[in-house]
């Protein structure tokens, strides 16, 4: 034990790590913003909108942060300017987290706009804004279409959600796509293979890689978490 | 399949040998002959999306002279020589030595697209079993063109012990710029999909490798 | 607007998400406590400890505020054994992740706790309630890197935690003077595991081959090394499915075809009666 260890255990206050491992709220908001991008970046199909206002919860925390640095940025005294510096980059990195994760969903949107919108479940992943968005982004390019070359079509043809000849015009993601997750604890893998469907017996912190729709289940359940 | 997908389509042009099974008027200039009837029995090489069709569906015609003409297909189909047996063979022997493209520059999409129209569960395993022993060589190829072996390398050592090694990167970086012939040769015969997997193994390496570049500058 | 980059963490997100993790630190300031937004920081106290995210360390580091401890596995003889592990005990496989982390309990001195295990309810439930209350309730109180507070900052020696990799990089960078031994001595030692590591990552491909396996376990993997091949592994792994695909239809046909035989039958055999779907 060094002198630092010793003087460590007389401070009144115990280090978090030894007291009681209450996680604050704010961190947990932080945990579950960085959870929630990590699985919306490493999925091929769109996630739901978290429903328990964790994304108001963080714009208005954001939105405050952001007050609050403009009513420190005029005190020169150095002390609170460098606390200023620490706010900020921090801020800087929620920022980056929000917009990152907003504009990975708008990119899965964008990607497959009829998919998501002519659905009633797929469209309620969405949230209100990202729905308005999308259907208006269809209603603008649809018409783009039709003004610069499908109005020239017969009517019939000019639809964008055909099925005819056993093809839809819709396109969708790949949810056999494979992804990587790592397991959070042990757990029995149902996994569908060319060869064999089985089922894996995975240990906690194992990284796997398999098919999106096999790993879907484990995921919701909290089972594993996308890496 | 995707409805915009541009490989799929390119695909589906694809000519493959077919065999019609019955006359049909006019059509003979398919067969060099033209003004004449295309008769029962002639091949000729038709795309897939045309072949397909024609031969899931039948004449429907109903034939009370000679009942063996009703409801006939209007045509069968063999594997292109693409997925022929000198090149399932020669696949088998050695896969890193086929050029894939030279066959087909999709030709794994067409063998997928010919394996869900008549089942060759041989042709299936032979292929998957190509498919990854050429990719562990393209890994390979593209580690190579992507940045030097490991993304690690090519950074000097930073402090003790790492000098000798920093030279040493710089020669091996050199030698790679080229991917030299038997590389070159291979790098050359990849279909599409493998061209995809050389792209994505290469662009791993390089981000890498600019990430580590990066840790200092920040 | 929409982002153009390819699904699934790239290089440089892995490694913002590797700055996450708690290191530890001394300070060699005093300085208050911020209200961030990810919560309060703690006050920082020369010469007392503290547990740091490893963004905010980086830049006290930087600013000549603290010095960073380095984690116990970047300790050259940890390396060592790592790689010794890695070389001659196991030429195969990843060596293990951290062991998955307990905790002391502060309600019952002397007992200690799994971290993120299943809660068994017992007889001592309304003592360590404070405890548990907050680990086990909502999903997200499972704990994983970079949030795992035993992952870098108390992280045991001889394991390589998950962002290992990018966590080197920066202190050797950025805390060179910190570390255990000469940094070109820890640096050459990471290089060697790099070089190991990298050398299993290609020949994992192989398990693969042509047998269409329906999963790759990469167990003790590291976040960045996942990054530089994440492409291409799923690029290979939804090939040989596609490649596959009427193969496998033919064959999950054949086997509902065997199972309501097997029904139809009457003779009850269980091995027929797989369930192969979700």
């Amino acid at each position: 034990m060094d002198i630092d260890d010793i003087l460590a255990s007389l401070d009144p206050h115990p280090p978090s790590s030894s007291s009681p491992s209450l996680i604050p709220p704010e961190t947990r908001d932080l945990q579950a913003l960085t959870r929630h991008w990590v699985a919306e970046r490493s999925t091929p199909e769109l996630l739901s909108w978290p429903s328990d206002g964790l994304f108001e919860r963080i714009n208005d925390k954001i939105k405050r942060q952001i007050e609050k640095v403009e009513e420190m940025t005029g005190d020169m005294d150095p002390k609170t300017n460098f606390a200023l510096i620490v706010i900020q980059t921090e801020l800087e990195r929620w920022k980056f987290l929000v917009r990152s994760y907003l504009r990975c969903r708008v990119g899965k949107i964008d990607k497959h706009l009829l998919h998501y919108i002519s659905n009633d479940a797929l469209r309620t992943r969405m949230s209100p804004i990202e729905e308005a968005y999308a259907r208006r982004h269809q209603l603008l390019l649809h018409n783009h279409y039709l003004n610069s070359f499908l109005g020239t079509f017969p009517p019939a043809m000019q639809n964008l959600n055909d099925t005819a000849g056993n093809i839809s015009m819709i396109d969708s993601p790949d949810l056999d796509s494979a992804v990587f997750i790592r397991l959070l604890k042990n757990a029995e893998i149902e996994c569908h293979g060319v060869d064999v469907d089985g089922v894996l017996t995975g240990k906690e912190g194992d990284i796997v890689i398999l098919r999106w729709s096999d790993a879907k289940g484990l995921v919701e359940r909290g089972d594993a978490e996308l890496v | 399949m995707s409805y915009y997908d541009i490989d799929a389509i390119l695909t589906d042009a694809e000519k493959i040998p077919c065999t019609f099974q019955i006359d049909v008027p006019d059509l003979g200039y398919l067969d060099n002959q033209p003004g004449h009837t295309l008769k029962a029995g002639s091949r000729v090489a038709l795309p897939i999306w045309l072949a397909e069709m024609l031969a899931i569906a039948n004449t429907g015609a109903v034939d009370m002279d000679d009942p063996s003409q009703s409801s006939k297909s209007f045509i069968t189909f063999d594997l292109p020589s693409a997925l022929g047996n000198d090149v399932v063979q020669a696949l088998k022997a050695d896969p890193r030595s086929v050029p894939l493209r030279d066959q087909s520059a999709h030709f794994y999409a067409l063998a997928t697209h010919m394996m869900e129209l008549s089942e060759e569960p041989e042709l299936s395993a032979v292929l998957r079993k190509t498919f990854v022993s050429r990719a562990a060589e393209i890994a390979l190829h593209a580690r190579k063109v992507g940045g030097g072996g490991s993304s690690y390398h090519g950074r000097d050592g930073g402090g003790a012990g790492g000098k000798g090694k920093g030279k040493a990167t710089k020669e091996d970086n050199a030698s790679n710029l080229g991917v030299g012939g038997a590389g070159e040769e291979f790098l050359r015969g990849l279909d599409e999909w493998e061209r995809k997997l050389f792209r994505s193994a290469h662009d791993g390496t390089k981000a890498s490798k600019e990430w580590m570049e990066n840790v200092k500058k920040r | 607007m929409a982002l153009p980059l390819p699904t699934g963490l790239t290089q440089n997100e892995v490694s913002f998400l590797a700055e996450m993790e708690m290191v530890t630190v001394v300070p060699r300031q005093r300085l208050d406590s911020i209200d961030l937004l990810g919560g309060k920081t703690p006050q920082l106290r020369p010469p007392h400890r503290a547990q740091l995210p490893l963004w905010l360390a980086l830049l006290l580091k930087k600013q000549r505020r603290a010095n960073i401890v380095p984690p116990a596995w970047m300790h050259p003889a940890s390396l060592a054994e790592i790689i010794h592990r890695e070389t001659k005990e196991d030429p195969e496989a990843f060596s293990p992740p951290p062991p998955p982390p307990s905790r002391a309990l502060y309600a019952q001195p002397g007992t200690a706790r799994r971290l993120n295990h299943q809660h068994q309810p017992s007889f001592l439930d309304d003592l360590t309630q404070t405890t548990l209350d907050s680990q086990q309730q909502d999903p997200n109180s499972i704990l994983s890197p970079p949030f795992l507070p035993s992952n870098v900052a108390e992280s045991p020696a001889g394991y390589l935690p998950y962002h290992w990799l990018e966590i080197a990089e920066a202190l050797l960078t950025h805390a060179g003077d910190d570390m255990p031994a000469p940094a070109g001595e820890v640096r050459s030692l990471l290089r060697d595991l790099v070089e190991v590591r990298a050398a299993k990552m290609r020949s994992s491909t192989s398990a693969l081959e042509g047998f269409g396996d329906a999963w790759l376990t990469l167990r003790g993997v590291g976040a960045m090394e996942l990054a530089e091949n994440r492409a291409f592994l799923a690029g290979l792994v939804d090939g040989v499915r596609k490649i596959g695909a009427s193969a496998e239809a033919t064959r999950r046909e054949e086997e509902e075809e065997a199972r309501r035989g097997g029904e139809y039958g009457g003779d009850g055999d269980e091995d027929s009666d797989e369930d192969m779907g979700l």
